[in-house]
């Protein structure tokens, strides 16, 4: 579910940075690569059972 | 380097995404190997690439819009080293099939590392930050037509990510899509 909801932040992000105000879209750059680390340090501390 | 060009370079930058979402697409469908939590990860993280060039496009070439492309192919290549690293054991074949001899994590490793060494080329480029002469009308279709394509490719992989996690966590292993087994 937060992959989907990653890639949907990303595709307003990018609509925001073509068609809204330049700071919304920096801001919402911000807040979606700090997202994406969270992601990635919650994989990376989690226990697998598999190596993926 | 004009501003021109630098747009335009953008614009072909946005259509190297697209070829890679496009591609990691064609795997999926093709092949029926469904994107690991990593893989979905690394999609992401090109898919986060594309900003950069979207914003420089729009408001002209900015150092800023480049750094964030910079952040974002780091942390892709961070996702992507620890990919390659889960599997480096000898005898461990791997995830996925493989491309060319490449596994796609070890291809995203080489394509964030190349982002990176281009983004650092185009920044030493001062001239586009300067010039401040106004696009050509056929330039400006080219460019749209690239923010478009990656922006629908983006939204294909909302749709295909809900479909293979549903609303709950997304497997380690995905072998069904999750949302068309419960509709089953």
């Amino acid at each position: 579910m937060e992959f989907t909801a990653l890639l949907l932040a990303i595709a307003i992000v990018m609509l925001v940075a073509w068609r809204g105000p330049r700071p919304l879209a920096l801001g919402l750059f911000a807040a979606v690569m700090i997202a994406c680390v969270a992601t990635y340090l919650h994989h990376a501390t989690d226990t697998l059972k598999l190596s993926f | 380097m004009t501003r021109t060009r630098a747009i335009t370079l953008n614009a072909l930058s946005l259509y190297a995404v697209a070829l890679v979402l496009t591609a990691a697409f064609a795997a999926q469908l093709t092949l029926h190997e469904l994107p690991c939590p990593l893989c979905l990860l690394q999609r992401i993280l090109f898919a986060t690439l594309a900003i950069g060039p979207i914003l420089n496009i729009r408001f002209g070439p900015r150092p800023s819009h480049y750094a964030m492309s910079l952040f974002a192919a780091v942390a892709g290549a961070v996702v992507s080293t620890r990919q390659v690293l889960l599997h480096i054991m000898p005898g461990d074949a791997g995830y996925g099939s493989a491309l060319l001899g490449y596994h796609y994590y070890t291809w995203a490793l080489i394509g964030f590392v190349a982002a990176i060494v281009l983004l650092a080329a185009i920044l030493l480029l001062d001239r586009q930050f300067d010039d401040t002469a106004p696009q050509p009308a056929s330039r400006r279709a080219f460019a749209q037509a690239a923010v478009w394509l990656v922006i629908g490719l983006t939204a294909l992989n909302v749709v295909s990510t809900l479909l293979e996690c549903g609303f709950g966590a997304c497997a380690d292993n995905p072998i069904v899509y999750e949302l068309l087994r419960r509709a089953a």
